[in-house]
């Protein structure tokens, strides 16, 4: 390439060699403003071993995407178990009965209104609790007893 | 007769209130809580939507981001219908599974559409020199909810 002024010899970006390198060290090295590196020791400057780190922390971050919803809903089940022993019902009772009343919010909204809305998880709990008394009723007695009020099923036609 | 350990269920013996009563009490209930929403006795509402395949808790001033594309022009005032719980301090209304549409409105604003940050999905074998590396770039839309209101249509 011609140069004219020989005294500031720029890199040109497409050409070079170094620029290519300087692609995948962006995402281990510091960044301008001196804040710390996100990779630590030599990863975060010597190319050989930046690009296995940043080859490594990309898979890793594709698999996790996956399991971050397992994790998640783990999360929240556990979560609305602690919530439902404080109101005396355990959460396979819970949920199984929330259900069969045609309520179907998902455990995640049932744990953010845990946490938020204690008084209206606490009408979910009672609900679930009436559910389940009747359905107990309804097994013993068999026919020719009052049906439960809570155990109607709604048609929406 | 002897008692074996299978002569009694293995829960509680049960006794649900009386019938007759329990109506009364229900249809007091349902009366007290149509005049606290007549007479607005009610400070922030709650409501819980269900929108884009995904359930969401908001309130009045709220803002929502969704990982997929609206057909609505920013600016745009969209009703959502399926609520599934409505709640305030006081009372809660929940619907099963969804409340009537007479009962409740909620409006929102679109307000801006644009796109996420490029996530990297990369595959790696190790001594098989297979690497693929592909960038995602999803339509993100954000709603800003207006207004939640309830009418004292109960029954």
């Amino acid at each position: 390439m011609v140069v004219l002024s020989a005294a500031r010899w720029l890199r040109s970006r497409l050409t070079d060699r170094f620029w290519r390198g300087q692609e995948g060290l962006k995402y281990a090295c510091q960044s301008g403003l001196g804040q710390p590196a996100h990779f630590r020791g030599r990863k975060n400057r010597c190319y050989r071993l930046a690009v296995r780190s940043v080859r490594r922390a990309f898979v890793k971050s594709t698999k996790a995407r996956r399991e971050k919803k397992r994790f998640l809903r783990a999360l929240w089940i556990t979560r609305i178990e602690a919530a439902s022993l404080e109101h005396g019902l355990k959460y396979p009772a819970f949920i199984s009965n929330l259900l069969k009343s045609q309520v179907e919010l998902n455990r995640k909204m049932i744990a953010d209104l845990a946490i938020y809305e204690p008084k209206t998880f606490k009408s979910l709990a009672a609900l679930a609790q009436r559910r389940r008394q009747e359905g107990f009723l309804a097994a013993l007695g068999d026919g020719k007893e009052p049906e439960g009020i809570f155990s109607r099923i709604v048609h929406h036609y | 007769v002897a008692k074996t350990s299978l002569t009694s269920p293995p829960w509680p013996e049960v006794k649900l209130p009386d019938p007759v009563e329990e109506a009364k009490f229900h249809a007091e209930v349902v009366q007290k809580v149509n005049k606290m929403i007549a007479a607005g006795q009610y400070g922030r509402l709650f409501a819980v939507v269900h929108f884009a395949s995904k359930q969401w808790k908001i309130t009045s001033e709220d803002l929502i981001m969704m990982d997929n594309v609206l057909e609505a022009e920013c600016g745009d005032r969209i009703r959502m219908e399926k609520v599934l719980l409505v709640g305030a301090d006081d009372f809660t209304l929940i619907g099963r599974p969804l409340l009537g549409r007479d009962l409740v409105r909620v409006e929102a604003t679109v307000i801006e559409k644009t796109e996420s940050w490029p996530k990297i999905n990369m595959r790696f074998w190790k001594r098989h020199n297979y690497q693929r590396k592909k960038i995602i770039v999803t339509p993100q839309t954000v709603l800003r909810i207006n207004t939640i209101e309830i009418f004292p249509c109960l029954s």
